[in-house]
């Protein structure tokens, strides 16, 4: 069990209904006409345009060879086509024909920039720049703003979450951008494959509660506090929101959140732990938890943590692909190539590349679950959107709209596909679904 | 017994004369070292040429890269360049080379005789011991990736152990009477949660650290072996399967062994020696190329390709239905420091690792399991 609010309101679609995001307490900040916020499924609020569309930022990165993305007010986003990669990772030289180069679709075909209209006015963070075709864009904290072609509903995060590309060295990803949460300072929210997990903000260790108290008393005693470190609050902290302040003794403050109290856990030694929820009464919290995976999927236990698994246990991978171009294109969606899957996965062979990693079957009836999970339709043999009934077509479970897959060579608690692909698959290739990961990475 | 480690402990820590006696025998008969560090062992001779004699292989990825696909103004595609060469390493064969590669040429090595045997192939260890199979440091030892310790694969495989906590192998002495002689000791290999204690510069290891056990999700590394130690030095008898947890830029993998044995040289603050035995071939590749993209691999001349193909022809045990070796005979050379295994929650504990930092909104100093004992 884990802290975090009832969900309340439905989303509804032809034959069916799922829970909507729930809108986590953001910062109200200063907004031009025309945007507002909307709640997202794993990203929180972000902020979006009149259509409901989610706005993003191609923040600057430095690569291997080079450093691409926006620097501060000017949008290296155009509508050119580019033709050949850039060679900023290495080993592999620039100049080379990007596969499929004839439906690759521009910079600002895949990403187009939010324009302003000719007489918009700075508001607060939310500034203007002026784009090399004399189009007038605007910018979040100095930031060029665009959509996704991917987003098609309010409250979408296909075209990205500020999860992708996290760790390793993924290609200059793009990020949704939202107000601040409403967090007293010291805390964050990170975004996880779990839900958005609050965290301190020096070193992101994962805070905790316990069933045992409640919104004015800490049952942790002297004993307990060995290993559950209170989260003190300072002597001038005032309670916002679902925050609260509790007195644990004369002159000694606990931040309170949803009327439980705050810790960490001593002996977590990572970030974003999840281990101090192996005690019993105690559990992380979540602003959000992430939306559940359709019914049939199921969970399986590695030596390195916990896995999405399908309903056989085999471990669920998502597919991860950036191009080498300079706007840095995904190549993990059935909507672009899919040369760079094919060669990992198949030799360059279709066949071969769905026998090794089948796409997760979904119910002829399926429906989505979610935002995150749908079901579609793909016609293998391109890898692409297929119609539903075409001979070959296979009806398949997505997440964010891009099929997932198991490998051929697992059993259940393998996870033999993990990394594959290039730089450990950050750059391109298969990651696992991971929803503890426990022994994984460097520790703090 | 709380008290017994603590005291244990103090002594280790503090060098006194106790902790260095000609003998030793543990508390309770039993004492833990942790690995601090392993690498695929190699002999090297100062300037190489004695095992290496045409020198260290030049042929790494940029440049098979550079000479099949020449700067020459060809308008080329990254399907027949990038993603082939990328192909290549995920789907290696075993056609012949169309670049040079070196083998080791040399005839000493480290490692361990493996089947009992002196055949023709076989290595001299540099104290003489003939018979040493080590047919990996034949595939290995002429490419500078892989030469420890200063080559980037084998020196970002160690420094993952300091890092990283998925490959905290620990190894348990149990039925110990005395660290220079006994003739039955039960080992038991666990994988631990927690740092490894530094001294305060932050580069040395330290003995008589304390290590929780990992019991949820590394059961499968929990394996059994038995030896005896004769001289100081601890001999396991082979064990038919074996599987180490291993990393290198933070992925977890394995490597996978086959009638692995121990051969460590211990004092009761640390121990050395060798982890030897038939490495599975596969695995060994995959492992190496899921760790290490292609960027890594061009550091020291290592092309996965080339390297599957020797790593195929120098197999040489437990072949296939087909009469394929699937096993090289291998060794990690590995260095250990004694620590204390936690084997209950809240068990006693002698010293603790590294916190971490947990100033979240406070200045104040956290609190240590240590401090409340």
């Amino acid at each position: 069990m884990r802290l975090q609010i009832a969900i309340l309101s439905l989303v509804a679609f032809a034959g069916g209904a799922y829970a909507a995001a729930p809108m986590e307490d953001y910062k109200k900040v200063p907004m031009p006409p025309g945007f507002h916020v909307e709640a997202t499924e794993l990203d929180g609020p972000v902020f979006a345009d009149a259509k409901g569309h989610t706005l993003y930022q191609w923040p600057f990165k430095a690569l291997r060879n080079g450093i691409t993305g926006d620097p501060k007010g000017k949008s290296l986003c155009e509508d050119v086509v580019s033709q050949t990669n850039a060679g900023y990772m290495s080993p592999y030289p620039g100049g080379l024909i990007i596969p499929d180069v004839e439906t690759r679709p521009s910079c600002t075909q895949a990403w187009p920039p939010v324009l302003a209209a000719a007489d918009a006015k700075p508001v607060g963070a939310w500034t203007i720049i002026a784009r090399k075709d004399g189009t007038k864009q605007w910018a979040y904290d100095e930031h060029p703003l665009y959509t996704s072609h991917l987003d098609s509903a309010p409250g979408d995060v296909i075209g990205a979450t500020s999860h992708s590309g996290r760790g390793g060295e993924h290609a200059a990803v793009r990020k949704p951008v939202g107000p601040p949460n409403n967090l007293p300072p010291g805390f964050e929210v990170v975004s996880s494959n779990n839900g958005r997990l609050l965290v301190t903000a020096q070193g992101n260790a994962s805070v905790y509660v316990s069933d045992k108290d409640t919104a004015t008393k800490s049952m942790c005693d002297v004993t307990c506090t060995i290993i559950w470190k209170p989260v003190i609050a300072p002597e001038f902290a005032q309670p916002t929101g679902e925050w609260t302040i509790l007195e644990r003794s004369p002159g000694v403050k606990q931040w309170a959140f949803r009327k439980k109290p705050l810790y960490t856990n001593i002996t977590d030694n990572r970030e974003q732990s999840l281990e101090g929820s192996d005690e019993p009464g105690w559990h992380n919290v979540f602003l959000t938890e992430a939306p559940p995976p359709p019914k049939e999927f199921t969970t399986s236990d590695t030596t390195a943590g916990t896995v999405l698994a399908d309903k056989n246990g085999k471990t669920i991978y998502l597919y991860i692909c950036g191009d080498d171009a300079v706007d840095q294109l995904a190549c993990d969606h059935p909507g672009s190539t899919q040369a760079f899957r094919f060669a990992l996965a198949g030799g360059g062979d279709p066949v071969r590349a769905n026998q090794r990693f089948p796409m997760v079957p979904a119910p002829k009836d399926a429906k989505p679950t979610s935002r995150s999970w749908t079901p579609i339709d793909i016609d293998p043999m391109t890898g692409k959107r297929g119609k539903a009934g075409d001979p070959g077509v296979l009806h398949v479970w997505a997440y964010r709209d891009r099929p997932v897959y198991t490998f051929a060579k697992d059993e259940p608690g393998d996870y033999e596909a993990e990394g594959l692909g290039e730089f450990k698959g950050t750059r391109q290739g298969y990651r696992a679904f991971w929803l503890r990961d426990d022994f994984y990475g460097r520790m703090n | 017994m709380k008290k017994l480690l603590l005291a244990a402990a103090a002594s280790l820590a503090l060098g006194t004369g106790a902790a260095f006696a000609a003998d030793f025998t543990p508390p309770g008969g039993t004492i833990a070292y942790l690995v601090t560090d392993f690498f695929w062992t190699t002999y090297e001779s100062p300037d190489g040429k004695e095992e290496c004699p045409q020198g260290f292989n030049p042929w790494g990825p940029r440049e098979q890269f550079k000479a099949l696909f020449p700067d020459d103004g060809t308008k080329r595609t990254e399907l027949e360049t990038h993603l082939a060469r990328e192909i290549a390493g995920w789907f290696p064969d075993t056609k012949p080379d169309t670049f040079p590669f070196y083998e080791v040429a040399g005839t000493k090595s480290y490692g361990m005789n493996l089947d009992g045997k002196i055949g023709p192939n076989d290595f001299t260890s540099p104290d003489g011991e003939k018979g040493i199979d080590n047919e990996l440091y034949r595939v290995i030892g002429c490419v500078l990736n892989l030469r420890p310790p200063e080559g980037p694969t084998a020196y970002f495989a160690n420094r993952a152990v300091m890092e990283e906590r998925w490959n905290r192998v620990m190894f348990e002495l149990t039925k110990v009477d005395s660290l220079t002689n006994d003739d039955d000791i039960d080992v038991t290999i666990y994988r631990g949660r927690d740092h490894i204690l530094m001294d305060n510069t932050g580069n040395n290891f330290v003995p008589g650290g304390s290590q929780r056990l990992d019991t949820k999700w590394g059961k499968k590394f929990t394996q059994h072996m038995h030896g005896r130690i004769i001289n100081g030095t601890l001999i396991t008898d082979p064990i038919a399967k074996a599987v180490i947890p291993w990393s290198s830029f933070t992925l977890p993998t394995v490597q996978k062994f086959k009638d692995m044995r121990l051969k460590l040289k211990l004092d009761p603050q640390r121990a050395t020696g060798l982890i030897a035995g038939y490495v599975d071939v596969e695995n060994w590749y995959m492992q190496t190329v899921k760790s290490e993209s292609t960027h890594h691999q061009s550091y020291g001349q290592s092309s996965p390709p080339s390297i599957y193909k020797v790593l195929r022809r120098r197999a040489d045990a437990y072949p296939d239905e087909n009469g394929v070796n699937t096993a090289i005979s291998a060794a990690l050379e590995t260095k250990m420091v004694q620590v204390y295994i936690i084997h209950e929650p809240g068990g006693p504990v002698a010293a603790l690792s590294a916190p971490m930092k947990h100033a979240a909104v406070t200045d104040e100093a956290p609190i240590t399991i240590a401090d409340a004992k």
